[in-house]
């Protein structure tokens, strides 16, 4: 122990030696300085992997204290939401980051996965982190159609129904899925129990798995490099260590990110629809939520049968295959072929239009 | 009521005036502490003999030019423009009690000016002394424009003994003049190192320019340490009524304006501390990564801090232009009880007589719902009237009558309504014509 008499600095150099002989916390450093980031005009693209990371920190942090007052009942779930907004201090604030920072995630996460594709980032060795992505690109997926459901107002269980009878459509495990998922014939307190154990329990811990895999991968591989840059000679190649000064980049980024979702919830807090009640007809023009417009917009476009099909099936199956594409992307495009490069780039371009046209379509409809 | 009346449809006339004043407020501060910014680097670098500094500052004191006196001379007159527009009842009470101030803030404004256009113009021309002793002058000359005009600004929240008094010194050194004043110099030495942040991420040699943007964070410190004391003196100042809104809105911010206030300032006090983490991080701790484009977002987060601010600001004042005194829409508040008993209209020089209906309802409208409410947009009584049809319209606007706070929830926020209750009546059908597509039987979605 110390001597309390000592200068403060020994006092320090004592608490220093402490922890670092406990944690080897050295190590860790000059891992991080080993690390580099290169510098090069499309360098802003880094961001968006921890521009998702720490959305989903702030999903994790207001989504814990939402828990504390949020009642998975079907007679209380809606009253208990409204008590968040109206009545516990803040709880509007922490309610409307939730509700914010979801939508900002996904879209994050978007523009993160098509910014690593269009920079070829998931070639070979990076098949591994690629795929954990578009896993995890699911996942969020799953949390905002499992969340919504939550709050049990009008829009978001007429809104849930629709995904809910979509899904029992799809091949082969439809009838189960669809089962799975309402825990019973009709959406009800079964469904409610269900979407928020799969919300607050099954996706964080596939999330947290999935999430460590990818990270361990970067650490793995290293930052990729785009093509123009590999090309270049060594000597002309600029980079910058990850820690302290990407880091410390990437802080700002996240102020900015932490900043944006604030400023979102307090100028545009998030209501509550009047409570669901399932024996009302559906309201008029009854939408799922943007990152499922696309989709939902295409299903109304399919014709009813498909060949063998059922349209809704064929549609299913079509974004089945729209989505292995891209998940297959290391697999077909390794870097060897400049032609199968290029194809992949347009399959990638024609999906990112088909993507916008559909949800705006689907939005002005 | 004796002047005619400005529409400007979506935004509204405060919104105009809100747009204006943010960013002047934004440039002007950065004039002032600009000011002392110049004064105490060139002191550094005449002491220093460092050219590197010098000729840091030149290129600093381009920027500062054309943004104080061009982009910040133009909003200035821009706020006179708007709030003649908009507000000229509240106008006309600023410049009829503070004509004496009001003609020494244009003296020492015309001669700050003047003296930075020699200080900017004289550079390697008079010895570096003289050019010191010009940076000092300009310093002190625009201290001493917040000093005039933050009187004026302050008696506008906190009139103080000039309610009684009516004497113009009582208003300029209300309660609230000494930390306002403060709390802005210290926001003014803030915003001088953010701007100094822009010209300093682009210097060339990086030894120089982490220095210079370590320099330039440590003007944040001020606020850092002094913010948080003088704020909790001003609030210990404030009227009582927007402290109660804010109190409530914390908890309650379903929707409406009742929680605006609460919800404004929850987003100051968080900008203001992104905004110092940020240049922590960034320019103090990473200073030779900190490259112009995350200036430029910085300025941004710091505009947005400072319309947030003021908004807050404003927004306490409500319902009044001058506390206690005139109401927003220009109504003293001891002219209430004369329209109440004559009429409205009787008491304003701008509307027709022999007015019926509808027609009638409309100039009510604008003269006294117009400074804060729009038809459609921003505050939208579109949106704020939601269904209620003409007979549940009336039955709030009876309320809206009432000065009593334990009557009508309103009495806080805004100003009472003056009328006949044939007035009244003309009113609520007016507006139960700028809902009424509100009113289809059509199923409601949720509220965002």
């Amino acid at each position: 122990m110390a001597n309390p008499t000592a200068p403060l600095s020994t006092v320090f150099a004592t608490i220093a030696t402490w922890v670092e002989d406990r944690f080897s916390l050295n190590e860790l450093k000059a891992m991080g300085a080993k690390k580099t980031v290169p510098v090069h005009k499309t360098s802003l693209w880094y961001y968006l992997g921890g521009v998702a990371l720490i959305l989903l920190v702030i999903q994790t942090l207001t989504g814990g204290l939402l828990m504390a007052h949020y009642i998975p009942e079907i007679g209380s779930a809606h009253a208990s939401v409204q008590q968040i907004n109206n009545k516990v201090e803040f709880g509007w604030l922490i309610r409307s980051m939730h509700s914010w920072g979801a939508n900002i995630m996904i879209l994050a996460l978007f523009v993160h996965m098509f910014s690593t594709f269009f920079m070829r980032a998931y070639r070979p060795p990076r098949e591994i982190t690629w795929l954990t992505g578009m896993v995890m690109l699911v996942v969020a997926f799953g949390f905002g159609f499992t969340g919504y459901l939550l709050p049990w107002d009008e829009v978001s269980f007429f809104a849930t129904k629709i995904g809910v009878d979509i899904s029992s459509k799809s091949p082969l495990i439809g009838d189960i899925l669809g089962n799975l998922l309402r825990g019973g014939a009709d959406i009800g307190q079964g469904t409610i129990s269900r979407f928020f154990m799969i919300h607050v329990f099954v996706l964080p811990l596939v999330l947290m798995g999935l999430l460590g895999l990818h990270l361990m991968m970067i650490q793995f591989h290293g930052i990729s490099e785009p093509e123009g840059y590999q090309k270049l000679p060594e000597g002309e190649k600029k980079r910058e260590p990850f820690f302290p000064a990407f880091m410390l980049k990437d802080a700002v980024v996240w102020l900015l990110v932490i900043t944006g979702v604030v400023l979102l919830s307090a100028l545009a807090p998030w209501g509550l629809g009047p409570e669901a009640n399932p024996y009302n007809p559906a309201p008029a023009g009854i939408k799922p939520e943007w990152y499922f417009l696309a989709m939902f917009q295409f299903l109304k476009l399919v014709p009813p049968h498909v060949g063998p099909m059922e349209g809704e099936q064929a549609g299913m199956v079509f974004f089945g295959l729209i989505g292995g594409g891209l998940a297959m992307a290391p697999f077909i495009d390794r870097g060897h072929n400049p032609f199968i490069a290029r194809m992949m780039r347009l399959f990638g371009i024609a999906v990112l239009i088909g993507l916008i046209v559909f949800t705006i379509w689907g939005y002005m409809s | 009521m004796n002047y005619p009346l400005w529409e400007v449809p979506f935004l509204g006339g405060a919104g105009v005036i809100g747009i204006i004043a943010s960013i002047h407020v934004f440039l002007s501060h950065f004039a002032v502490g600009g000011g002392i910014f110049f004064a105490l680097t060139e002191r550094w670098a005449f002491n220093s003999g460092d050219n590197r500094i010098y000729d840091y500052l030149k290129k600093h004191s381009l920027f500062f030019l054309i943004v104080t006196t061009v982009f910040g001379v133009v909003t200035g007159v821009g706020i006179w423009w708007a709030i003649s527009l908009c507000s000229p009842n509240g106008t006309h009470t600023l410049i009829q009690t503070y004509t004496l101030a009001w003609a020494i803030e244009y003296l020492f404004f015309v001669t700050e000016i003047a003296t930075f256009f020699v200080y900017f113009y004289s550079w390697d021309k008079i010895p570096r002394k003289t050019h010191l002793r010009l940076a000092d002058a300009y310093a002190i000359l625009s201290i001493f424009t917040l000093l005039v005009i933050n009187g004026i600004l302050t008696f506008m929240l906190t009139p103080g003994g000039w309610l009684t008094s009516r004497n113009w010194v009582d208003g300029f050194f209300n309660a609230a003049y000494v930390p306002a004043t403060g709390m802005r110099l210290i926001g003014m030495l803030a915003l001088a190192g953010l701007y100094a942040l822009v010209t300093a991420s682009r210097l060339r040699d990086e030894a120089f320019r982490v220095r210079m943007l370590r320099y330039a964070a440590k003007w944040f410190l001020p606020i850092f340490f002094l913010g948080p004391l003088l704020a909790i003196w001003i609030a210990l100042i404030l009227p009582q009524a927007p402290l109660d809104i804010i109190q409530n809105g914390l908890s309650t911010a379903a929707s409406g304006t009742f929680s605006l206030m609460a919800r404004a300032m929850v987003l100051s006090v968080f900008l203001s501390a992104a905004l110092l983490l940020m240049v922590f991080v960034g320019p103090y701790l990473n200073a030779r990564y900190f490259s112009p484009r995350a200036a430029a977002a910085l300025m941004v987060v710091g505009l947005l801090t400072v319309g947030m601010m003021e908004w807050t600001r404003e927004m306490m004042r409500k319902p009044y232009v001058v506390y206690n005194y005139m109401y927003v829409n220009g109504i003293r508040k001891d002219e209430i009880p004369a329209m109440n008993r004559d009429g409205a209209t009787a008491h304003a020089r701008w509307i027709a007589k022999d007015l019926k209906g509808e027609a009638l309802g409309s100039e009510l409208f604008r003269a006294q719902c117009m400074s804060c409410h729009n038809k459609q947009g921003y505050r939208g009584m579109d949106k704020l009237l939601g269904e209620r049809d003409v007979a549940a319209i009336r039955g709030l606007l009876q309320v809206m009558r009432e000065t009593d706070p334990a009557k009508s929830p309103y009495v806080k926020i805004m100003p009472p309504l003056a009328g006949t209750d044939a007035e009244v009546d003309a009113l609520a059908a007016y507006l139960s014509t700028l809902n009424a597509a509100n009113r289809k039987n059509e199923p409601q979605l949720a509220q965002r």
